[in-house]
């Protein structure tokens, strides 16, 4: 009955969601890596995680089928859903760019419209609108990087960990429009209806973190 | 499979079938008929509404969320988004003159555009009642303790309306002694209930550190010791005048009986902008998004040339129905009438005899055999199976046995009541 449900994101993050849930106690060390259930129970029997695509995450929690969940700070700025965002969970840091082919990285300001190749519509739009530029945003699914170099776009807005994909192929980052990591989101309904057992993995996981982060780095 | 546009209906809109459409109706007249015995009489809006009427309710952000047409003349309509802007303006031109307060109710379709995919509905029922006219606690206690028996009515199993007051967080704001610009910020991030953003920026802030604990501490500001709670993290005089107000409601719905299906929560956000006093969301444990919302908003009807305070709820049908567990008894109309040939008339008047004693009553219409009517009929529930024939009637009863009555006896009793 009382037994919260975690949404935890594949891809990316999921590495470092399991290492959280695993800090706070919740699942045995490595236990997620053997198995391909999507559904996982905790070892102490409070929580399950539910295994999501990343771009669907802020869907289960926001319409209350998890009651809490992992996810990117992109993805929680683009999608602009209903949850309460609690924790900032220190992983999976990377930023959100605006890249452009070398030999425009001086003068793409002069053109407009700009032809923008990326996976976060929303937000590039509301970035350009903010500085009255114009702008034709190319919604994509992957390989942004290759927009600009098939003509399809003139520059991208996307996610950069390191920056060696923007350098193999040849773009330069221009402007940076948001940092990003991984974030513990809460349901607006269970944080008040499954008030105890929703603070109890909040406050946990909060504590995990800090551990954590006060931990000298190995 | 591929459908065609003709067999479609727009994303986000439904259509209800006989079993969806009874349970509307029930849960919307349950609630209307329970808000009527407190003196609320319902109103009725178009649904339609000048674009401007609108805005000027709710502010010009909502007009992204609207469904607009253009009229004939080139003015701009829009679909409603909620009923209590039109009631507000009904109530500032039509009601002007009468004797206040005014307790109104009203249900009808409401509108928002949404984005297709995105699972919320674009049309779907609201039912609400506005208290116009008293800015008391007494108005207060009473439009929650109608939240409270509304859902009641409803009849969905376990819910719980959480009560917070805009008045905090507004006394919180204010005591932050920040500048506008980071306080437009701030509440921005309340808004997104981005409590990491507004961790991060309250730090880079040098805001009073009391306002920014009990800021940070807002989602756990519930339950029954969120008021000693809230008092002992931000003592400021309208902190402690919240507090004060949410007691003395506490106290008055002890006593109107509602109070068990009632937590204090100031952590909810409503938008306030709108918003000048307590509000409030009710909530089940088996769905994840409110099944109510309500507050005091003394500042809307100045938007339409009258300063009269108000208070009011919405319940978001749809949601309350989704909440339901179990199925719903399949539904069956308690007889059916057949005939044999030449009785057709005296099968009309059996008919009209059984439904003036308020039995719901089908006559055969497609002239099919007596007992395929009756073997289908029973099958799917029916209670009886009638067969008229001449002056006698064949009754068909659930477990196949028949026996047969005089028609006379049938229609006589209704029919002494239509004569004398």
């Amino acid at each position: 009955m009382s037994m919260v449900t975690i949404a935890i994101p594949s891809g990316r993050l999921l590495e470092g969601a399991m290492a959280t849930l695993e800090a706070g106690g919740y699942l045995a060390a490595g236990a997620w890596r053997d198995t391909r259930r999507l559904i996982l129970p905790g070892v102490d029997g409070t929580i399950r995680c539910l295994i999501a695509k990343p771009v669907d995450l802020l869907t289960y929690v926001e319409h209350g089928a998890a009651d809490l969940g992992i996810a990117g700070k992109d993805t929680l700025l683009e999608q602009a859903c209903d949850v309460y965002e609690l924790v900032d969970l220190g992983f999976g840091f990377c930023r959100g760019i605006l890249a452009f082919p070398q030999d425009a990285a001086e003068t793409w300001e002069r053109k407009s419209p700009l032809r923008i190749a990326t996976k976060y519509p929303r937000v590039t739009e509301r970035y350009f609108w903010s500085r009255g530029h114009s702008v034709d945003i190319i919604t994509m699914h992957g390989a942004v990087e290759l927009a600009p170099q098939v003509g399809l776009a003139d520059g991208i807005m996307d996610l950069v960990m390191t920056g060696r994909t923007l350098a193999e192929n040849h773009l330069v980052e221009v402007a940076e429009l948001f940092q990003a990591t991984a974030r513990l989101v809460v349901n607006r309904v269970s944080l008040r209806s499954r008030a105890d057992a929703v603070a109890a993995v909040v406050e946990r996981l909060r504590a995990a973190v800090r551990q954590r982060t006060a931990a000298p780095s190995a | 499979m591929h459908l065609e546009r003709w067999q479609q209906i727009p994303s986000g809109t439904r259509d209800l079938l006989p079993d969806e459409t009874a349970r509307v109706r029930e849960v919307v007249g349950g609630i209307l008929g329970r808000v009527r015995r407190w003196g609320y009489r319902e109103v009725t809006t178009p649904t339609l509404e000048y674009l401007d009427v609108l805005v000027r309710g709710e502010g010009s952000a909502a007009g992204d969320s609207l469904f607009k047409l253009v009229d004939r003349g080139g003015e701009l309509l829009a679909l409603r988004p909620e009923i209590t802007t039109p009631v507000a303006r009904l109530v500032a031109t039509r009601l002007r003159g009468t004797a206040l307060p005014l307790r109104l109710a009203y249900a009808g379709q409401v509108f928002r555009w949404r984005e297709a995919g995105s699972a919320r509905l674009r049309e779907f029922p609201q039912v609400g009642c506005e208290l116009i006219g008293a800015g008391t606690l007494e108005a207060d206690a009473e439009i929650v303790t109608m939240a409270v028996e509304a859902l009641q009515a409803t009849g969905v199993g376990q819910f719980s309306i959480s009560l917070g007051h805009v008045g905090f967080l507004r006394g919180l704001l204010a005591g932050l002694d920040l500048p506008e610009p980071e306080l437009e910020d701030v509440r921005a991030l309340l808004y997104q209930k981005d409590f990491v953003g507004l961790r991060r920026l309250l730090e880079t802030q040098r805001a009073a550190p009391s306002h920014v604990r009990a800021l940070l501490a807002l989602p756990t500001l519930q339950g029954p010791s969120a008021l000693e709670e809230a008092g002992r993290l931000a003592d400021a005089p309208e902190v402690r005048a919240v507090v004060q107000d949410l007691a003395a409601l506490q106290r008055m719905l002890r006593a109107s009986g509602a109070w068990d299906a009632v937590t204090v929560d100031l952590s909810i956000i409503r938008d306030f902008d709108y918003y000048t006093g307590i509000v409030f969301e009710g909530h089940t444990p088996t769905l994840g998004v409110p099944l109510l919302g309500g507050g005091r908003y003394d500042r809307l009807l100045e938007r339409f040339g009258v300063s009269w305070p108000a208070t009011g709820f919405a319940v978001r049908v749809e949601r309350v129905l989704s909440a339901e567990e179990g199925a719903v008894d399949a539904w069956a109309p308690d007889a059916v009438v057949a005939f044999e040939n030449g009785s057709r008339e005296a099968a009309l008047a059996c008919a009209r005899a059984l439904r003036a004693h308020d039995l719901t009553v089908a006559v055969e219409v497609q002239g099919r055999a007596w007992d395929v009517v009756a073997r289908e009929a029973i099958a799917r529930g029916v209670e009886r199976a009638l067969l008229v024939r001449g002056q006698a009637v064949v009754v068909r009863e659930r477990d196949g046995r028949e026996h047969t009555v005089a028609l006379a006896d049938l229609v006589g009793p209704a029919g002494e009541e239509t004569t004398s």
